[in-house]
């Protein structure tokens, strides 16, 4: 039986084996019955591995292809072109069967049935009929490490222990994609300015159709583009603003796709003092046009601290035209500071305003998020001082974790560019905390950066050159983390309590400690640095705004704040940085640089957290028993790692925990964190949009960088609840 | 689109009209259910049912007119429920509160027989639908539960009114729920799943109102009366079940799933009774329906789902309240 027929429905076999359907072997009850208490009110964790097994054994491996040898599997997967010849030649024979053995000895499992159908549905090679499986998670594994070492059999094997014993998940691209022969960039996200004219508006089209062929979600800056109502070749009332640009990007995201692997996604983000901003909101309401209305598209809102002061001065809010911006000032409107030209550019009679109520403006983007959770908010003047690098951050990512410069371009008629400018690719992959710290932490930070080192070596995208330029001087990465709850919580430490503020403090510190290092070591054996380090607050001499001062001019102590915390990081062996040691780093950065323009950034971890058993991100469980959704899958539940019936006070849920201490958390990461942190809010139903108001206005006191979407949860009306269910209960 | 009879005189609404005000509640449950209807507002816009192409084209032919059918099947009793059925409780409400839920209730209804051709249209095509119908028309346990319900909407028994309406919300349109909640624990039609799962949301909480009514009703008649419901309920019921099964084979006998087709009609069966407020009439080991099922009904909005699927069914319309001084005090 096809496994594609298999995997998802036959709802055909009655005429093969004329058995009814039977759910005590159907490993999808199984699953569903962890969202169910028994009859003495218990979670059945045992259903789920009954699920898992049942899944492994009826459904996969029968549906496995065999082999008699590492060599003739490889031998059949490269001259049927399902593996990179490539990839595997650099190799000799025997390195393989002894990496392929190893894989095999470290007693790989999936720990939940959604891990395992995840992987097989969604990663796991396949033959091109759809009928077999040609890989399990950790031949998938190597697949990736060959690929990432590029020879060197010393890191294949490194990479593989990092990968299979769970400590280093690459993101979805790069575990998807390395070592197969057909297949898609092993690059998570695209960001690609679009700049005020024709010519790049079309090219940011082709950008999102292109992009979204080879993977990635890809998000395009709107703020550059002249408002609704603006002149063009100065007639007035020409242009038609951004909505109808938001129109065509949303159809090229739909219409391109990874080989049916995922549909493309994407993002665009606009200034709050952009004039079209109410319209570029109200894309999102329930009851909007099917003309203007915006479906899939992920919408983000650039916010700069002007706007809260005018809305705490209870001031009208203007909003200027970036066309007349870009005339005064010479250049687009983006790359203008509001917060410092605000009064300048309000008395300035050459440029076109409108005014609308601050509040009002922040009222609105509350309900909007309450109806379609969008749009994200980008903290303009928080990201922009913290940014070490030079030059300006005007937009963030899909997952709003992705905080780097560009460069507009320009175009000629024929839309050849006139001149490259810079966009940005990211290489993402995350490290599960409970699994790293269990491991000592240096080492796995250090090989991890490696391997997204690599990604970035090996990424060539030439159908955005202004990408391939930005990847080709600053070896952008992103480190993420993941797992952070399930690790408090098997530590006996609450989520959000003092102790897990400190562990999280500490712990992103050591972090970025070991990620500084790692840079410093391979710019010194590549011989160069990143090509603006000259420029960025790395170079700097220490105390004259150098990045690492905050570290060792004694502002702040880089000890623990509670014995818990010291005992964790004693019992695991792992060293905090002293300031001796940020010290002697950062006088070695300054003499050799780094090689990552950028390095740490923390996604919003979905699939790979589920294969890893991890709990999302840094975030608190969304519920204990999570229900997954997704086009491929289905709906799948999920339960959370460490957890039992005996720990369950350990695993309150994301909305019972509460914005605050959520954003407190994000808090102490962000201070050592270089890019962004993919940050959702989470509200019971019954909350207002005053409290969402609120709950934004902390976050950017707090140093928040960006707020990712807003989840809002409906319980059941009295009476109406299904009985027995997990994930209802409060 | 169906040769069902509908009331040959036009409904009496209402006597005299008194100006609402939703200042003075006779009944808090009024206040309740209008919030959380009118928070759970959609229009099938919303869900992007047209990313079901690929997985609607890898279904069968027998798979989609099963599909077809249960959906045209569900648009039937929804027209019901949308022109007749909730406009018919209207000149029962004890509250003029009562009236405006039955007006949201009746609206959503037409919204919830319009989301079924939006699906059809996109994912389907022409002939298919037309099939489709065709066949609705001319299945005689589909025409005969319609024919049930009507009689009693078009009899004078407010009471009775009820239990039918009641039964409708709750019971019968859950033999067609079955089958997308079916597929999308096996990851199909996900997007189409979200659909049904709003309706699903909606027809909660209706069920569940009226049923409410219905008990307050109740308490003001005589004792007689009382037994008399009683015995009516569960006939009703009976009569509806024995349909509702032949219904289900006539559906799902191709494809194996009766038996567990029935057993969640009989768990649904009983929600009615519950929300009537009676003891259920099928003991629980009848009732015990595929855990994927009951677990993919849950209406709460909590799940997780992925940028490259779709929307979900999660969001509401928000409580705008407008931030004061002190919360603009940094």
């Amino acid at each position: 039986m096809a496994v594609q027929e298999d995997t998802s429905l036959a709802l055909d076999r009655t005429q093969t084996d004329g058995e009814t359907y039977d759910p005590a072997h159907d490993y999808h009850a199984l699953n569903a019955m962890l969202n169910l208490y028994d009859t003495d009110g218990k979670i059945q964790f045992n259903k789920d591995e009954e699920a898992e097994h049942q899944y492994m054994h009826a459904h996969v491996e029968p549906h496995t292809k065999q082999f008699d040898s590492t060599a003739a599997r490889i031998k059949f997967l490269v001259d049927n072109l399902y593996y990179d010849q490539q990839v595997f030649e650099k190799y000799n024979p025997e390195f393989l069967d002894r990496i392929y053995e190893h894989a095999d000895n470290l007693g790989f499992e999936f720990e939940t049935f959604l891990g395992a159908f995840k992987f097989y549905t969604s990663y796991a090679l396949k033959s091109f009929d759809g009928k077999e499986y040609l890989e399990n998670f950790p031949q998938r594994s190597v697949a990736v490490a060959l690929e990432l070492a590029d020879g060197d059999e010393n890191a294949a094997m490194k990479y593989t222990d990092e990968i299979i014993s769970g400590r280093f998940q690459p993101a979805t691209p790069t575990f998807l994609n390395l070592g197969k022969a057909q297949r898609g960039e092993p690059v998570s996200c695209f960001l690609v300015r679009i700049e005020d004219n024709m010519e790049s508006i079309s090219r940011g089209v082709n950008a999102a159709l292109q992009l979204s062929k080879r993977g990635g979600g890809v998000a395009l800056l709107l703020s550059n583009l002249r408002e609704l109502g603006a002149p063009i070749k100065h007639i007035e009332n020409q242009s038609s603003g951004v909505v109808p640009v938001m129109k065509l990007l949303e159809d090229s995201f739909s219409y391109a796709n990874q080989l049916g692997a995922r549909q493309g996604a994407g993002a665009v983000y606009l200034s709050a003092h952009h004039p079209d901003i109410m319209r570029f909101l109200d894309t999102k309401r329930e009851n909007a046009d099917e003309k203007i209305r915006i479906k899939s598209l992920a919408l983000g809102v650039v916010v700069p601290d002007i706007t809260f002061e005018l809305a705490k001065r209870k001031e009208p809010m203007a909003l200027f035209s970036p066309y007349d911006v870009e005339r005064v000032y010479g250049k687009p409107f983006a790359d203008i500071s509001i917060t410092e030209h605000y009064e300048e550019m309000v008395k300035d009679n050459r440029i076109h305003k409108k005014y609308i109520d601050a509040r009002d403006f922040f009222m609105t983007l509350a309900e909007i998020q309450f109806e379609s959770g969008y749009p994200y908010i980008l903290f303009e003047d928080t990201v922009n001082k913290a940014n070490p690098i030079d030059g300006r951050i005007t937009m963030s990512n899909l997952c709003s974790e992705i905080l780097q410069v560009q460069e507009p371009s320009s175009y000629d008629e024929n839309l050849n560019y006139e001149h490259v400018g810079r966009d940005i690719s990211c290489n993402l992959g995350s490290l599960n905390i409970a699994k790293a710290v269990d491991g000592g932490l240096a080492d796995t930070v250090e090989t991890a950066i490696r391997a997204l080192t690599s990604v970035s070596d090996h990424t060539n995208i030439e159908a955005v050159p202004s990408i391939k330029r930005g990847n080709d001087e600053g070896h952008a990465i992103g480190l993420g983390q993941m797992n952070l709850h399930g690790f408090l919580a098997r530590e006996g430490i609450l989520y959000g309590s003092d102790e897990g503020l400190d562990f999280t403090d500490m712990y992103f510190m050591t972090v970025a400690f070991h990620a500084y290092k790692a840079s410093h070591q391979i710019a010194v054996e590549r011989g160069h640095a990143f090509k603006t380090f000259p420029k960025s607050d790395y170079a700097k001499q220490p105390g004259q705004g150098n990045y690492f001062d905050k570290y060792t001019d004694g502002r702040r102590s880089l000890e623990p704040k509670t014995e818990k915390v010291q005992n964790i990081f004693a019992k695991y062996h792992i060293a905090i940085p002293s300031v001796d040691d940020w010290k002697e780093l950062q006088a070695q950065i300054i003499n050799d640089g780094i090689y990552n323009q950028n390095l740490q950034a923390i996604p919003p971890t979905g699939s790979i957290s589920y294969i890893n058993h991890s709990t999302s991100s840094i975030l608190p469980v969304p519920s204990k028993i999570e229900i997954r959704k997704e086009g491929k899958i289905g709906r799948v539940y999920y339960p959370a790692p460490f957890m039992t019936n005996d720990n369950l006070d350990y695993y309150e849920d994301a909305y019972e925990i509460g914005w605050k201490k959520i954003i407190d958390t994000y808090a102490e990461a962000t201070q050592h964190v270089d890019q962004g942190l993919s940050l959702t809010l989470f509200f019971p139903d019954t909350t207002t949009t005053r409290e969402v108001n609120k709950a934004q206005i902390y976050a950017w006191r707090k140093g928040i960088k960006t707020l990712y979407y807003i989840r809002i949860r409906q319980q059941a009306l009295e009476g109406t609840e299904v009985k027995d269910c997990v994930s209802c209960m409060l | 689109m169906v040769p069902i009879s509908i009331p040959r005189q036009p409904l009496k609404l209402i006597d005299r009209v008194t100006a609402i005000n939703w200042n003075r509640l006779e009944d808090e449950k009024d206040l309740e259910v209008w919030d959380r209807l009118t928070g759970n507002f959609w229009l099938p816009e919303k869900v992007p049912v047209s990313n079901d192409i690929p997985s609607w084209q890898s279904l069968s032919e027998e798979e989609h007119t099963l599909t077809m059918r249960v959906f045209t099947g569900l648009t039937l009793l929804d027209t019901i429920q949308g022109t007749v059925g909730a406009v018919s409780l209207i000149p029962d409400a004890l509250t003029p509160h009562e009236e405006a839920v039955y007006t949201n209730i009746s609206f959503m209804e037409s919204v919830h027989a319009k989301s079924y051709s939006s699906i059809f249209s996109t994912l389907s095509n022409t002939p298919e639908i037309d099939a489709a119908f065709d066949w609705s028309e001319k299945n005689e346990f589909l025409q005969k539960k319609a024919q049930i319900v009507l009689d009693y909407y078009e009899g004078d028994n407010p009471l009775k009114r009820k239990v039918a309406s009641t039964l409708l919300e709750s019971f019968l349109f859950y033999s067609g729920f079955y089958l997308p909640m079916y597929f999308s624990s096996h990851a199909k039609l996900t997007n189409t799943a979200d659909l049904i799962r709003l309706i699903i949301r909606d027809e909660a909480v209706h069920g569940y109102y009226i049923g409410y009514k219905y008990q307050k009703g109740l308490a003001k008649v005589s004792e007689a009366e009382r037994q008399d419901m009683n015995d009516y309920t569960y006939e009703l019921l009976n009569d509806l079940y024995d349909n509702e099964v032949e219904y289900t084979e006539s559906l799902y006998s191709g494809v194996g799933l009766v038996e567990d087709v029935e057993k969640f009609l009989r768990y649904n069966a009983n929600k009615a009774l519950m929300n009537l407020g009676y003891p259920a009439l099928f003991p629980a080991d009848t009732t015990d329906v595929n855990p994927a099922i009951i677990a993919s009904l849950s209406p709460n909005a909590d799940e997780n789902h992925d940028f490259f699927s779709g929307s979900g069914s999660s969001y509401v319309m928000g409580k705008a309240v407008e931030t004061d001084d002190d919360d603009w005090d940094f």
